[in-house]
């Protein structure tokens, strides 16, 4: 979960998987993903009981909405072969 | 220092009311000093015994797993937005670096702890190690160099992520 000056220079980094060509998110698209409404409350009082328990929602719609809803992205099985 | 909650029960450890507040006691450490406090500091502030302390902080990290300790410590490694650790995102605010992010996409999280601020996240490229710049002030990007940076997520989300310490 880096930053890189652009996407060639995160093909080049040595550690770079192949398996993560799909990996690439614009910075735009990035700061709405971690912009989604509980990470607007990380200074309220009850954010651990009340919003943090809503992160993966809004995370998986989020992602969806942008055109990430691979399994690579939404965390789920790939489908099998 | 008068202690928060009084007198605690013995199930402090899992009472939410207890876990929100020593969560926001860490991420608020975090904000004012730059680092996370240690379990034996927070056992002041509660006024619990530092072993009660401890089982009080595991509660909070398992109630909060992307965060972690560091392995084999009871040390905050990671709490994120912010990180215990150096990483290569540093968090310059008022013209003060002293936070780290735990990574490049929690990097444009930040902002949402500092309302009304400019947050500024100073990165070496992994690739070459040239700077990169983002600025940001309430959840906007202010400032990018260069325009074309990028995130990249090189382990899926889910089961195929790896060992949290090694995102």
């Amino acid at each position: 979960m880096n930053l890189f000056r652009s996407e060639d220079h995160a093909r080049r980094w040595p550690q770079f998987r192949p398996e993560s060509d799909e990996g690439f998110i614009s910075l735009h698209d990035l700061v709405g993903f971690f912009g989604t409404e509980s990470r607007q409350h990380m200074l309220d009082a009850d954010y651990l009981s009340r919003w943090y328990p809503r992160r993966a929602d809004e995370r998986r719609s989020y992602l969806t909405q942008i055109g990430k809803s691979s399994p690579f992205w939404l965390g789920t099985p790939a489908p099998s072969r | 220092m008068r202690p928060v909650f009084g007198a605690m029960t013995p199930n402090a450890a899992s009472n939410p009311d207890v876990i929100d507040r020593v969560w926001t006691r860490i991420t608020r450490t975090l904000i004012d000093t730059g680092r996370p406090p240690h379990y034996a500091e927070l056992a002041h502030w509660l006024g619990v015994s530092p072993s009660e302390s401890r089982t009080i902080l595991h509660a909070v990290m398992d109630a909060y797993p992307i965060g972690w300790l560091h392995p084999e410590t009871d040390y905050i490694a990671s709490f994120p937005p912010l990180n215990g650790l150096p990483t290569q995102y540093r968090v310059t605010v008022r013209g003060e670096q002293k936070w780290f992010a735990q990574c490049g996409f929690e990097a444009t999280s930040v902002t949402w702890l500092f309302p009304g601020e400019r947050v500024r996240v100073d990165v070496a490229c992994l690739d070459c190690g040239d700077p990169l710049t983002l600025e940001m002030l309430d959840g906007r990007v202010t400032w990018v160099d260069p325009p074309t940076v990028v995130g990249h997520l090189n382990y899926g989300f889910g089961p195929s992520r790896g060992r949290p310490p090694f995102l």
